[in-house]
């Protein structure tokens, strides 16, 4: 079709109608602003695409909808990636695809049947097209304006030592600039609270999160602790790129998330943690444990107990006395693309579970073991107490 | 003096049956609506055009129909009937010709879904006169709204040729001999050469000129408001030249239409001459007289109210109107080849639509309904 400049946008326009509809209703139920984020884009980047096409091409026919869409797709998901708009990527490609498809239909079908002239218009839907363009863009306007509106104030955290411990209990955005020290502690007890590039030295726990969530935890580092280096009790969060050096304590952990079974799994990823009884654990949680690095601990590496369910993959477990990677206690754990190296045993506990078991599957727990490297561990993998081990396909 | 009626489509061809269908779309009635023409069969005249040529595909795409909307086109309704993709496939792909069969299968649906029959009225229209609130069609009354779709006004034959025993139009009826010169270069001589290859003869290519290769009559972009707006916003003679550019010969690229002709040139059976020269068949595929000034009606109408032309064409508003003959109460509009001015592919069927939609607008916008 030729297509003019308006009839591009009206049409492109008029056929946001529905996605944005239910994106709104999805936002509505599920209280989450990303689907109205990724609906915004997706018609953004199409009317983006609509002008940058207009100046190049006389005539569309209708098998360029198909690689025009794949570079559509493509800038979505880079823009959804560059904003960290949290849309789940298999909603996100089929919240495009049923999108792309009803453009079609409407653009090929409906418009023409209901308007006798949408062809030789070029696309124009007359004065209906100029009204829907203006509801379609007045909303995505407001939308917006709310959910900024609506977005946690930013505090910026200046260089230098902060005296702790800081009490975030209203959401908000802490951004460190370079060289910002917090000595004595973070609590968090607010939900939608972000803490990013900031280091806190001393205290009992490092971060502490209460009772919270959506909290989000990057590029964080911690040291000097005297019990957990992030310690997070009934919430849901997002713990990114983060270092922690545990001391040797005798209760010291890098990371423990506990008792968060019935909320939003919590995320571990990108983690570099050294030392401390445990370097990341879960009690009675959902968690993902992804692309961490642990070493040095004394009791485990990674430890996924109390009815945990775990998904962890990706990990990196060195020189660890005793266990590698733990699942114990009714939990049920994928443990799938580790690396676990250098597993010392531990003769001083007399436990003969303990003897420099890689992957160890404890009371009662399932552990679903994908393609991990267990190497120099002289315990290997193991299942005691009841426990099951598996293997996936 | 009789009442004044409603409308009035003087020409009974395919463009007379999309002006048709588009006022029936709209709502009215066929009462309201008188066609006037020789022939009962909106496709009769083009039915011969086609079968003296062999014509088996359209030209024209998915669109290229006499529904008032766009959508369902034919292949979307050959799909239906076939039960296959294939053609909404083609047609994605810019591959869907329409067979001629189902396209006069089509016309004929179209017939008497509108109920066609009920308003045609087979008589020729020689006059068209402006009256107060509407148009006197000499002998037949008075309309408000009249819709020209009198089509091509006749064939073209070059003069040397016009008495020459041997030379046929291609659009009448025809065999082929055994050597045959096919005079033109568009789609109609084209198709001529597969015909008389296929049919055994050696053919030389009489043309002046090489054929631009290109799917439609036009670049797509002018069937729609894209290249239109540019197209209306010429001056006299810049228009003039462009619709005279795009007069000249063209045919669709493609393989079916050059693997024929280069096995039959390698075997010493096709060439390109720039004369007539001698052999015992002339076919002459040089399409239509060109220009208002054949058709009777027309020039008569130009005369009798001083309209303002320009070269070949009248001048018309952009929506096919003649403006210095339609107001608040009255419309005349001009389709076909008539209406070039305002749509350059104005012989196509989108061409007739674009001028029917053009005219139904005004006819409910007229004050009197």
């Amino acid at each position: 079709m030729s297509f003019t400049l308006r009839g591009r946008i009206e049409s492109r326009l008029a056929a946001g109608i529905a996605p944005l509809l239910a994106a709104l209703g999805l936002a509505a139920t599920i209280t989450e602003w990303w689907p109205l984020a990724l609906a915004g884009t997706m018609i953004g980047v199409g009317l983006a695409f609509e002008i940058v096409l207009d100046r190049r091409v006389d005539y569309q026919p209708g098998w360029a909808s198909v690689p025009l869409a794949a570079f559509e797709l493509g800038a979505i998901m880079g823009i959804v990636y560059a904003l960290d708009i949290s849309a789940p990527l298999t909603v996100a490609l089929a919240f495009f695809a049923g999108s792309w498809l009803l453009g079609l239909v409407l653009m090929h079908g409906v418009f023409p049947y209901v308007r006798l002239s949408y062809g030789e218009d070029g696309g124009e839907l007359g004065r209906a097209g100029a009204a829907v363009a203006v509801l379609v863009l007045v909303s995505l306007a407001l939308f917006a304006g709310v959910a900024l509106a609506m977005q946690p104030p930013t505090v910026h955290l200046s260089a230098g030592i902060h005296e702790g411990p800081l009490i975030l209990d209203h959401a908000q955005n802490l951004v460190g600039e370079p060289g910002a020290v917090v000595r004595g502690g973070i609590v968090v007890t607010a939900d939608n609270v972000t803490i990013r590039n900031v280091t806190v030295i001393g205290g009992e726990n490092g971060i502490e999160v209460d009772d919270a969530h959506n909290v989000t935890l990057d590029r964080v580092r911690i040291s000097g602790v005297k019990l957990d280096g992030i310690h997070v009790r009934r919430s849901s969060v997002a713990i990114r790129n983060c270092l922690i050096h545990s001391p040797a304590g005798e209760y010291a952990q890098g990371i423990d998330i506990s008792f968060g079974f019935d909320l939003a799994p919590s995320v571990v990823e990108d983690c570099t943690v050294v030392g401390g009884r445990e370097g990341i654990v879960t009690h009675f949680a959902n968690a993902h444990v992804e692309d961490n690095r642990v070493s040095g601990t004394t009791l485990r590496g990674l430890t996924l107990t109390e009815m945990s369910m775990a998904m962890v993959e990706g990990n990196e477990v060195t020189d660890a006395l005793g266990v590698g990677i733990f699942c114990g206690d009714y939990s049920e754990c994928e443990i799938d693309d580790n690396s676990v190296h250098g597993i010392r045993p531990d003769r001083a506990s007399g436990d003969t579970t303990r003897m420099g078991v890689g992957i160890l599957a404890h009371y009662n727990a399932k552990a679903v073991l994908g393609d991990n490297e267990v190497s120099d561990s002289p315990g290997g993998t193991r299942a005691v107490l009841g426990a099951e081990i598996s293997r996936s396909d | 003096m009789s009442a004044t009626k409603e409308c009035a489509i003087v020409g009974g061809g395919l463009a007379g049956l999309v002006g048709y269908a588009t006022l029936r779309h709209r709502g009215l009635t066929p009462a309201e609506i008188a066609v006037f023409g020789t022939d009962p069969d909106p496709a009769g005249q083009w039915r011969v055009r086609a079968a003296a040529i062999r014509q088996r595909r359209m030209r024209s795409e998915s669109d290229g129909h006499c529904a008032p909307r766009s959508f369902p086109g034919l292949a979307v309704r050959a799909s239906i009937r076939r039960k296959s993709p294939v053609p909404l496939v083609e047609s994605w792909l810019d591959r869907y010709r329409p067979t001629v069969g189902e396209f006069l299968e089509h016309v004929e649906e179209v017939r008497g879904e509108t109920g066609w029959d009920e308003s045609f009225r087979r008589r020729r229209v020689e006059r068209i006169s402006a009256a107060d609130g509407g148009f006197e069609l000499e002998g037949l009354g008075r309309f408000r709204h009249v819709f020209v779709a009198t089509g091509h006004p006749g064939l073209a034959v070059p003069p040397e040729l016009e008495r020459d025993p041997r030379a046929v139009h291609a659009y009448e009826p025809h065999e082929y001999r055994e050597n045959v010169e096919i005079v033109g270069a568009g789609m109609a001589a084209a198709t001529e050469w597969l015909n008389a290859l296929a049919a055994g003869a050696n053919v030389v290519s009489v043309r002046r000129r090489e054929p631009d290769r290109r799917p439609l009559n036009l670049p797509r972009q002018f069937f729609t408001r894209r290249g239109l707006a540019a197209f209306h916003r010429t001056d006299s003679a810049e228009r003039q030249a462009l619709l005279r550019g795009w007069s000249a010969p063209s045919y669709p690229a493609g393989r079916a239409w050059d693997e024929p002709v280069e096995r039959a040139r390698r075997a010493g059976r096709f060439r390109v001459a720039a004369e007539v020269n001698g052999y015992d068949q002339v076919i002459c595929a040089t399409g239509f007289e060109r220009g208002y000034a054949h058709d009777p009606l027309l020039a008569r109408l130009v005369t009798e109210h001083g309209l303002a032309t320009a070269g070949n064409w009248i001048v018309l508003e952009p929506d096919s109107t003649v403006g210095a003959l339609t107001n608040g109460e009255r419309t005349l509009a001009l389709a076909g080849v008539a209406g070039q001015w305002a749509f350059p592919a104005a012989d196509t069927l989108m061409g007739a639509k674009y001028a029917a939609r053009g005219f139904t607008r005004k006819v409910e916008a007229c004050r009197s309904r």
